[in-house]
Order: C-alpha cells, then structure tokens, then sequence
C-alpha cells in the first residue's frame, strides 16, 4: 500500500516537474551530469560572507533566488538527438521564448527563457548547445526566480560549460534589443 | 500543555531513533565485511594547534565530531556483489531524511552530496562516490549543529592544516590494483 502511494506521488511529482523531461539523461552511460538542488543554493546563501565583500554579496543574493541546475553533456550523437528532441518538446511544452542563438564555427548555441512578472526577471533559463564534431553537446537548465542581468555573476564565479556564451546572452541583454 | 509538549518531543525523539538506522546500520553490518574497507577518521587528523585558530574556525571545528568511511573495493571474487550492494546504498539515500545536495555522474563514475539535518543546523553529511571498475566510498562526516558558514570556516582551516594521512592509509588498498 505505502509503495503504491510513494509510486502515485513519484508519477504525479514527475508530471509537475516537467523538469523531468531530461532527468531520464541523468545516469546513461555516455551523458556526464551535474545537478544542484535548491538546498545546496539555500545552504551556500546562508553562509555568512564579509558584507564590506560586494561582489560576493551579489553572489550570495543570486544564490538565494536560484532552484535547480542541471548539466547535461554528451559527445555521442545518438544521445544528442535524444536531448535535442526532448529539449524541443519540452520548450514547447513549458512556453520558453528564445532569447538568443549563435552559429558559429559548426556550433549551434541555443538560449531560450522562461519570463517572470518583469521583462529582465527570469523563472526559467535554457541552453542547448549542439557541438561540432568532437566537441560536446550541452544541456543547461537553470530555475529559479531571478533576473538576467544577476547570471553574469554566477558565470563569472562558477565554471558551467558554455558559461561565456552564457555570459555573451545575458550581457546582451542590457543592449538596445532588451529581452522581450 | 507542557505534558503534552514534553509527550510529543519524545514521541518525536523516538521515532526519529526508530527511522535512523538505515546507513548507520548498513556501516555497522559491513565493517567487519571483507569486502569493505572502513575508516574512521578524528578531528585529530587536520593537526592543528589550536591556539592559532579564530574563535570562529575553533567553533567550526568543534562542531565536526568525526568521519566514517565505508569503501567497497572490486575485486575479481566479488564483482558481481558490487551492483547489489552499491544499490543498497542508493536506495537508503533515497529516504527523505538524506536531502541531497548535489550529484555528478558520467556514465563510469558517480558521485552524491546530501546532509541530514536543516540548512543551518546539520547533523550529517554523506559523500557517495561510486566507480564502475574500482568500487564505491560512502563518507560520513558526522557532527553536532554543523552550520554552512562553519563550513566554510572549516574549509579554510583544512587549506592550512597538516593533514596527518596516516589515518587514511588503509584507504590505499581501494587505490591500488
């Protein structure tokens, strides 16, 4: 009895989490993944930093708005398409809007959000990086109440791959186009 | 009003007694195991003087109490043991009381970070690295009100210790092949 509830609550959590969409890459044999939960940015944000510290304070405040990273990264093709098909549905399925893309040396970069109650706010942050031959293909989700112009903190101070397109994206954001 | 309070701290206390088992006991069951590795490591390891220390990082390290480690080594007797008990593990991690923080895999290798306790207050953080060919380590680190700022503090006090290793010498079994 108890498992079949634990089994009903399992299915109807992966329902709501649509997240779950890409959770099924976690795990394979080819995929390298990262995934931080909300408690570790909780965690992280209630350290106590030196308040005299700017930049680190702005880390922090970033920190507390943010839920869920995953990183998924790939070199195999077969893998690539199942990430391209299920990041296509699920862009559909969630509603994100394309905020930039890049073509560039047989790259194909993708970055599409997820817009809060203001234009620059951001709930949700999707990039999908199709590599050229031998280079890897990137999977990128980051949830979260935050706003876009607070990212290039973060790529700054951590290491995620495709951080500087990431950074290219958010930074363009300030320019005349803005977000829409 | 107080009784019932003081009714239901310890219904609380022993119920939570009552659903702690699972990894202590998986450690207690496997230490003598020949197929597992056990450490446990005291503060004593970090060497360090004491006098040195800020208040801050003196509080920090009192706040660690010791570390567990429990390692499976693969060898050709027991590979196929190897998915059994890696999988018990993951399934105790999968209990609620382990929040976990964050993972990393590829393919080959994986490993876990989770704590017990709440974000300020934490009783227990459980390392869980697993490879393929070598085998699986489940670290314990064990204290009383650790705090993530103390973390941090204790992190800055492990850059400047000296680490005595001898402690963790028997760990080099898992490394060598």
């Amino acid at each position: 009895m108890n498992k079949l509830i634990t089994l009903a609550v399992i299915l109807i959590s992966n329902a709501i989490f649509a997240q779950g969409a890409f959770d099924k890459f976690d795990g394979q044999d080819d995929v390298t993944s990262i995934i931080v939960n909300k408690k570790m940015f909780d965690m992280m944000g209630k350290v106590k930093m030196d308040a005299s510290d700017k930049e680190a304070q702005q880390y922090i405040n970033l920190i507390k708005k943010l839920d869920n990273l995953k990183v998924f990264t790939t070199k195999s093709t077969r893998v690539e398409n199942e990430m391209k098909a299920a990041a296509t549905q699920y862009i559909k399925s969630a509603g994100l809007e394309e905020l930039m893309r890049i073509n560039e040396n047989g790259r194909n970069i993708k970055i599409l959000v997820k817009s809060g109650s203001k234009d620059t706010q951001v709930r949700e942050l999707l990039m999908f990086i199709e590599g050229a031959k031998n280079d890897d293909t990137v999977l990128m989700s980051l949830t979260g109440d935050f706003d876009l112009n607070e990212i290039s903190v973060l790529t700054d101070k951590m290491r995620i791959p495709g951080g500087d397109d990431l950074k290219r994206a958010t930074k363009g954001s300030k320019g005349p186009k803005g977000t829409k | 009003m107080k009784k019932a309070l003081l009714l239901s701290v310890i219904c609380l206390t022993l119920w939570n007694c009552h659903s702690e088992p699972t990894l202590q006991k998986y450690f207690v069951e496997n230490t003598e195991n020949k197929d597992f590795i056990a450490v446990d490591v005291s503060p004593s390891i970090l060497n360090i003087k004491s006098q040195k220390l800020s208040a801050e990082q003196k509080q920090a390290l009192q706040s660690f109490d010791k570390m567990n480690i429990l390692a499976f080594k693969i060898t050709d007797q027991n590979r196929d043991r190897f998915d059994v008990e890696s999988e018990k593990v993951k399934t105790i991690l999968k209990d609620k009381k382990y929040q976990e923080l964050m993972k990393f895999g590829s393919g080959k290798e994986s490993a876990s970070v989770s704590f017990v306790g709440d974000d300020e207050h934490i009783d227990e953080f459980i390392l869980f690295a697993n490879q393929k060919e070598n085998g699986f380590a489940v670290v314990r680190i064990l204290g009383d009100d650790m705090n993530p700022t103390g973390i941090m503090a204790m992190l800055s006090v492990l850059k400047d210790s000296n680490m005595d290793l001898e402690q963790l010498k028997p760990l080099q079994q898992l490394l060598a092949k």
